[in-house]
């Protein structure tokens, strides 16, 4: 019970220290968590809502809701990977296990993801979205989405310590994943082969729960139910043992 | 082998693999792979070394550049595992001082306090309540809402020491190279720390390449070579050994 109190005291620290970091020199600090979603979505409605006006009937929350839930994957992913590298002079000291500092990139991704959050949902009630049972299934996609990209996280940050060049093939990695996501465009546009691909890509099915569940107030069906329960839980489990297998070599080599 | 012993370290061993190879990335890596041109040569920093310590003793430990002082507090802190061999200790206790290490440079004084506090194991009341206390040890009053990155090196070993010394919470502290720092009033003040720290019961390993500050403080001094145990026992013995030999 101390312990536990203690890691959550580490956890809200390092939490901070990455809030703080993250928008030292900005004058709107956090507001930006709320601020950029929003401009994208301005941005992306500019360019393309005109093009898919038929397909998409509220182009602005479907691309914002997708976005999200790319963005929480990324988040969470990218600064997992780094985590390690990052912490090195404090992870000598620690008397924590290190699953603490890998944990506060995580609580600080969901921190980012609420303030988000402060535009989605005003945006969604004035577009006339009406509150409903289905939405109380919303946080079940945002931890699962979020065990994905620790999975993927933790995989990544044992191979970043061996080889820093991941961080960038990484980056373009993510590019290729929101093109393969289907955010600002309907599914249906690309060819069939395409849409295979779409549809077996994870983080799109997190997407496909948002939008059911949070914009079209329908009941995810089982197929998209189990595929993120299979993809969060696998992805988490995997990449954890991965984790814990390779620390000692890790520590050495940091 | 007596009851009291509060590290006990048996047959200790760790083993580093290296690549002989130093390849600088990705790509280097996967084409030195396929043509077998990296190979792994093996590095015994700690080699088989057996030795108990008590409570309240202070233990210097000596050896030259690299043989493997550091690698073995490092291990007693629990930071790394070894290959094989025992470690014995509590390490709710144990506190691991190294230079510089720790600080988020971005980050002001104050905020660095309660980041490295909270990661080296103190309670946010025990800040709260000691937070003055190590500041005015640190005698940083007046920089503690400053960025770390503006303070000069002195300050900021001032400051960690400050912060792992704090209260009486260490009862073993491990020291790696940290009394040698800052000017000749803080280094007064930070052994008389360490003494009092001494008196109250806690156990202290020192490790450190000044001569004159294992002799001054130390009651028993461990020589480690390449590894090995050399030799360990009283400190003016092993002091005068060390020296005869030279540094080999």
């Amino acid at each position: 019970m101390e312990d536990i109190k203690q890691y959550w005291f580490v956890i809200r620290e390092l939490t901070g220290r990455e809030i703080k970091r993250k928008y030292a020199r900005s004058y709107l600090g956090i507001l930006w968590s709320v601020l950029s979603p929003l401009l994208y979505m301005l941005v992306m409605t500019l360019v393309f809502s005109t093009m898919f006006k038929r397909k998409i009937q509220n182009f602005p929350l479907y691309y914002l809701s997708g976005y999200l839930f790319y963005n929480m994957f990324c988040q969470v992913s990218q600064s997992v990977m780094t985590v390690l590298v990052d912490n090195r002079n404090l992870l000598l000291r620690v008397k924590v296990p290190k699953n603490v500092f890998v944990l506060s990139r995580c609580y600080t991704a969901l921190v980012n993801f609420g303030f988000s959050l402060l535009a989605f949902f005003p945006l969604l009630f004035l577009s006339g979205v009406k509150p409903s049972i289905t939405m109380l299934l919303f946080p079940i996609d945002i931890i699962l989405c979020m065990l994905f990209g620790l999975g993927v996280g933790y995989m990544l940050s044992i191979v970043y310590v061996f080889f820093a060049d991941v961080k960038y093939l990484y980056t373009v990695f993510l590019t290729m994943l929101m093109y393969l996501s289907a955010i600002f465009y309907p599914i249906e546009q690309v060819p069939t082969a395409m849409q295979v691909v779409i549809y077996n890509n994870p983080v799109y099915d997190f997407m496909l729960f948002a939008r059911d569940c949070m914009v079209y107030n329908t009941f995810p069906s089982a197929d998209i139910w189990a595929r993120i329960i299979i993809w969060g839980i696998a992805s988490y489990l995997l990449g954890y043992l991965i984790f814990l297998r390779r620390e000692n070599e890790v520590m050495q080599h940091i | 082998m007596s009851e009291d012993a509060v590290i006990k370290i048996k047959d200790l061993t760790m083993e580093y693999k290296i690549s002989t190879a130093n390849v600088s990335g990705l790509k280097d890596y996967l084409i030195r792979k396929i043509k077998k041109e990296i190979n792994y040569r093996d590095l015994l920093a700690i080699d088989n070394v057996s030795f108990d310590v008590h409570k309240g003793e202070v233990v210097g430990i000596i050896g030259t550049n690299g043989s493997g002082k550091s690698t073995l507090l490092k291990l007693i802190a629990g930071a790394i595992n070894p290959t094989s061999g025992k470690i014995e200790v509590d390490r709710k206790k144990v506190q691991l001082l190294t230079l510089g290490t720790g600080f988020d440079m971005e980050l002001t004084g104050r905020e660095n306090v309660y980041l490295n506090g909270s990661i080296v194991g103190y309670s946010r009341e025990f800040l709260d309540e000691h937070y003055d206390e190590i500041v005015e040890f640190a005698e940083l009053q007046d920089f503690m809402e400053e960025k770390v990155k503006n303070y000069s090196s002195g300050m900021v070993s001032r400051l960690g020491f400050a912060i792992a010394t704090a209260g009486d919470a260490a009862e073993i502290l491990l020291l790696d190279e940290v009394l040698s720092v800052g000017d000749e009033f803080f280094r007064q003040k930070s052994l008389k720390r360490i003494k009092e720290m001494i008196h109250g019961g806690s156990t202290v390993l020192l490790v450190s390449h000044g001569m004159g500050t294992i002799l001054d403080n130390c009651d028993r001094a461990v020589w480690i070579e390449k590894g090995k145990l050399r030799m360990d026992g009283d400190v003016k013995t092993v002091c005068a050994e060390y020296r005869k030999s030279g540094g080999e």
